[in-house]
Order: structure tokens, then C-alpha cells, then sequence
């Protein structure tokens, strides 16, 4: 029984383990990035973007962060999972601010 | 800024609803421990009372901590404390809530799980100090967010003229 005990919280140990470090997010330097949208939150106007060089970039949208396709200005509205986007980003101490945000297809 | 903004402001409900749980489940961590040494209904029921109260508290504190995050990502400067803070609150509801219903089955009336009683206890008692733990360390989290970064606080200004 102390085994059955013993593998159960091994079990929980790795699991809490792998929810801890779930959702983890990178910063980089201020610059311009490609990548993939991960995730989109609408009702915090928030994409998760996953760069080429596989970084995951958490970007709130400002007032004057720029959306645009084709070279238009579009809505948040427009941003799905799986888009190509080009992010323009500044690094304000650890977090980044996105000055613009392109979509590629 | 001219005017001293609202107090109910969306990110201020999250320290409102949070010391709540963190106090009443630290309480029932408590009551648990001396159950284990006492056959006395006061810990045992009033243990569970509280688990049950502190982990319906604690799943109100990680709603009303998403409210704040949208506001508070915006403006603190290191936002992978707040991301850190975000996921360990959620491992820390999920223990107390499986510490919750190791307890709740305790209660059960089939004879399989009353002969396991002494097991349930035992899974119980490490699942809540586990949590306990990490409930301690997301709070002192939170402080941080608060006190190095000023999360949800607003600054007057220097001369305090939106308070004339």
C-alpha cells in the first residue's frame, strides 16, 4: 500500500510539476518578430504569439498598438489561431508592449 | 490625472476576495492536523466546513484575479511574476480541491471507502500541506505584485492636487 501511496504522489508530484510550468511566457528584446498566434484572448484584447525561433511572447494590445492587414487598419476582431503575424515590440523593464501588429495572411 | 479614480475599479475585487480563502483554508489545514489526533467533531466537521468555504473562496479569488490581469499586465513591469502568480493559484485551487473531496468521501456510507478512511486521511492531510505551501508562496507572490511593482495601485500625483 505504501507503493500504490509512494507512485500516486510521484504521479501528483509530476503532474503539479508540469501544470507549474505550463503557460510560460519569454521576454525579448525590444525589435521586430515573426510568428504564429497561439492563443487569442478577446475580452483582455491579449495574443500569445509563438516566434519562429520558438518564443512565446504574451502581448496585451495598447490604445495605440497598430493591427494591420494588408497594409489596412483592422479590428481585434480579425485575429484567429494559427495567423502568420509580424510583431513590432518594446520592452519596457520585463514586459513588452506591442507598437504594431501585422498580419501575414 | 484631475479626478481620484473610482475605488470599485475591476482589479480591486481580486484583493477584496483573496484573504478570505488564504486565512480560512490555512485554518482548515489546522483543524485537520489536530483531527488527526482528536476523535472531537469540532475539528472534524468544522475542518471540513472550512476546506469546503476556502475552496469555494479560492476558485472566486482566480476569477476575480483574471479581471485584474488584463488591467494590471498593462502597466507592472515584470509581468512573469504576475504569469507565475497565475499558474501556481491555479495548482493551488486544484489541490485544495482534491483535498476537499478526499475529505468529502470520508463521509460516504459505502463500506469499501469507510474501510479506506485511514487512507483518505492520511492523502487528505499531504494534499492540503502541500497546498498550504504553495498557497503561501502564490500570496507572497501576489505581495510582490503589490509592493515592488504597484499592481492595482493607483499613484497620486506628487503634489496630491486631485485630492483637493
Amino acid at each position: 500500500m505504501i507503493t500504490k501511496t509512494l507512485k500516486s504522489f510521484a504521479f501528483l508530484g509530476i503532474f503539479l510539476f508540469m501544470v507549474s510550468c505550463g503557460e510560460s511566457t519569454d521576454t525579448v528584446e525590444s525589435g521586430t518578430y515573426q510568428g504564429t498566434i497561439e492563443e487569442v484572448e478577446a475580452s483582455k484584447d491579449e495574443i500569445y504569439v509563438k516566434t519562429d525561433d520558438d518564443k512565446t511572447l504574451e502581448l496585451y494590445f495598447k490604445e495605440n498598438t497598430e493591427l494591420t492587414r494588408n497594409g489596412n487598419t483592422v479590428d481585434f476582431s480579425e485575429l484567429e489561431e494559427g495567423q502568420k503575424v509580424e510583431v513590432e515590440v518594446e520592452k519596457v523593464g520585463k514586459r513588452l508592449d506591442p507598437i504594431s501588429v501585422k498580419i501575414m495572411e | 490625472m484631475d479626478q481620484v479614480p473610482d475605488f470599485w475599479r475591476a482589479e480591486v475585487f481580486h484583493p477584496l476576495s483573496v484573504h478570505f480563502p488564504i486565512a480560512i483554508l490555512l485554518v482548515a489545514f489546522l483543524f485537520k492536523l489536530i483531527a488527526l489526533g482528536s476523535a472531537k467533531e469540532l475539528w472534524i466537521q468544522g475542518g471540513t466546513l472550512l476546506l469546503l468555504l476556502g475552496t469555494i473562496g479560492v476558485w472566486i479569488a482566480i476569477y476575480t484575479g483574471d479581471l485584474a490581469d488584463g488591467i494590471v499586465s498593462r502597466k507592472i513591469c515584470d509581468p512573469t511574476v504576475l504569469k507565475e502568480h497565475q499558474n501556481l493559484a491555479y495548482v493551488t485551487a486544484w489541490l485544495f480541491t482534491a483535498s476537499l473531496l478526499l475529505d468529502l468521501l470520508k463521509f460516504s456510507k459505502t463500506q469499501y471507502i469507510k474501510q479506506k478512511n485511514k487512507l483518505l486521511s492520511i492523502l487528505c492531510i499531504i494534499t492540503l500541506t502541500i497546498g498550504s505551501g504553495y498557497l503561501m508562496y502564490v500570496g507572497h507572490l501576489g505581495a510582490t505584485l503589490v509592493y515592488q511593482q504597484g499592481a492595482g495601485v493607483y499613484q497620486p500625483s506628487e503634489d496630491c492636487s486631485e485630492f483637493n
